[in-house]
């Protein structure tokens, strides 16, 4: 492992001073479950000065707001988001896909924000292949064996999938994230926080979060009336692995008629897959059978699998299958 | 990686995909090769470059006809890449200069660009007659007239001639990664780097002018 500097900020502005002054050489260390790794394999994209968030008050908590919304501090587990009896109670369909987010020991050292925007989880990239994510101008993913980690959907330079379930499940509740930076907060919505493959301060990532801008918070909306959600995800094993595929849907469903819908796809592209034409399709439909069809008859049109990946796609459009059918037979929670 | 000012391209299977057929009718009445090579276009047209220019005997002015118009040939059935027309347009408003580099003849490539209706998109076009040869030759003129170090320039190929070719001349080999197993075997041989889809290509040249520029690149 390369030799590192560790920062222990007490406030977010002195972490975003530190940010700012070692540019990005510098990252912010909370569960460290990603971060770590990339340091240990010898990466070269891994930072050399860690700014360890963790002495930071007031970044873990799971509080009800005054909207009926819930608001999760960036630095709270993903164990404690688990086993959160509000979000249990509220957002049911998160705790489900939070709880399949890797392991036991590995859920209570991540963290909610470390989560979202953890790096890919790409065979070449983690063994220190020069791609374009670490110094290089190559995708090896694209080339060489692509069946789990890489985009089914196409690419932009980098073909690795987004791995992460809980901005899967937390779209369809139209979740938004709170980042603090230099010039003060500013607010995204969780499609806009992680939309795949940018290109930002001369690096390749999933997030749209700079050098010296810190993730802070989430927040989510008070469950609408009528909501029914559910999470589904293939993974090669019961336990640990990242998604093959997943999905997350929440509908609002008034009488049987399908009012609003959302419906996101996990572990097939370089992102969260918010698939709108399925959305359109199925509101103003009724629950029942011949939902699944129609559905499926819009779905993944734009799918573009590399050679070893088709298979992400008939997952996917399965899990859309039962999902359907699942929720057809679903109660609301709200 | 330097920041990129120019790119050459080889129309055979960076900017289209042309036909294997003429190129391998050629190699069989010019050289008696029976040998089936693969079915790729690419590798059609440079086995038939290393057969003309291995030395062994100069062609006749027959002979140079029945070349050339294998060449027409697929030049005039070549079937351009979908995403070549919107990628080299923005390249051309970033500034980029771009550069055919073939080895082709004038006609063939002119057939190629006229029929694709690419000639506002290049900055010069350097085929074997312009270049005074073959394979290198065409390369290094295009890069004298390009008024570019040869570190700011790519070179787009997807074969093993072309990548060590772009090594010699000093410029930076990029592998279109048509096909997956044969951009794999090349990755191996040094290539700077490589792409999917041309339309990846305006990108690579923002990513390395971002990195160069102390990565303090904003957000896209």
């Amino acid at each position: 492992m390369k030799n590192i500097s560790i920062y222990r900020p007490t406030s977010i502005e002195e972490a975003i001073q530190i940010l700012s002054k070692h540019g990005t050489e510098a990252g912010v260390y909370a569960g460290g479950t990603d971060l770590l790794i990339r340091l240990k394999n010898r990466l070269v994209q891994a930072p050399t000065y860690l700014v360890d968030i963790k002495r930071i008050d007031n970044l873990r908590y799971i509080r009800e707001d005054a909207q009926g919304g819930v608001q999760i501090g960036a630095a709270t587990k993903i164990a404690e988001v688990a086993n959160s009896e509000l979000l249990k109670k509220k957002y049911p369909m998160l705790v489900q896909a939070v709880n399949m987010i890797s392991s036991p020991e590995l859920r209570n050292a991540s963290t909610i924000g470390g989560d979202l925007l953890q790096e890919v989880w790409c065979q070449y990239l983690r063994g220190g292949y020069s791609c374009w994510r670490n110094g290089g101008h190559i995708c090896y993913g694209a080339i060489g064996d692509n069946s789990y980690y890489h985009s089914a959907m196409g690419g932009r330079l980098c073909y690795a999938v987004y791995p992460g379930d809980a901005a899967t499940a937390l779209i369809p509740f139209d979740a938004r994230a709170k980042l603090a930076t230099p010039v003060g907060m500013k607010e995204l919505s969780i499609e806009q926080l992680v939309p795949g493959d940018m290109m930002v301060d001369g690096r390749i990532q999933s997030h749209v979060v700079r050098y010296n801008e810190i993730l802070t918070e989430v927040v989510i909306p008070a469950p609408k009336p009528g909501t029914r959600a559910s999470f589904e995800k293939l993974r090669p094993r019961g336990v640990w692995d990242f998604a093959m595929a997943s999905l997350a849907m929440a509908m609002q469903v008034k009488g049987g008629t399908i009012e609003d819908a959302r419906v996101v796809f996990g572990g097939i592209s370089g992102k969260p897959l918010r698939e709108t034409a399925v959305e359109n399709a199925l509101k103003g439909k009724t629950l029942g059978p011949g939902l699944a069809d129609q559905a499926l008859s819009v779905a993944l049109a734009n799918a573009a699998p590399l050679k070893y990946n088709a298979t992400k796609i008939d997952m996917a459009r399965g899990l859309l299958a039962s999902g359907l059918v699942k929720l057809s037979t679903a109660s609301a929670v709200a | 990686m330097q920041n990129i000012e120019s790119i050459l391209f080889e129309p055979v299977g960076c900017l289209a995909e042309f036909p294997s057929g003429p190129f391998l009718e050629a190699a069989s009445r010019l050289f008696d090769r029976k040998k089936q090579v693969s079915q790729s276009g690419s590798r059609a047209y440079w086995h038939l470059l290393n057969l003309v220019e291995s030395g062994d005997r100069e062609l006749d002015e027959s002979e140079r006809r029945i070349l050339d118009e294998s060449e027409i040939q697929a030049a005039s059935e070549a079937t351009v890449y979908e995403d070549v027309t919107p990628a080299l347009g923005e390249l051309k408003s970033m500034g980029v200069k771009l550069f055919i580099a073939s080895s082709l003849s004038r006609a063939a490539v002119a057939r190629f660009v006229e029929r694709n209706s690419l000639s506002s998109f290049f900055a010069g076009v350097w085929s074997t007659d312009e270049g005074d040869g073959r394979k290198a030759a065409p390369l290094r003129a295009a890069i004298s007239a390009s008024a570019v170090a040869p570190g700011r320039i790519l070179f787009m190929t997807d074969t093993l001639e072309g990548l060590k070719l772009a090594q010699s001349a000093g410029v930076q080999p990029i592998l279109m990664m048509n096909d997956p197993d044969e951009a794999r075997r090349l990755s191996m041989h040094g290539p700077s780097g490589g792409i999917v889809s041309l339309h990846e290509l305006p990108d690579f040249v923002r990513l390395v002018a971002a990195q160069n520029a102390g990565k303090s690149g904003a957000h896209s």
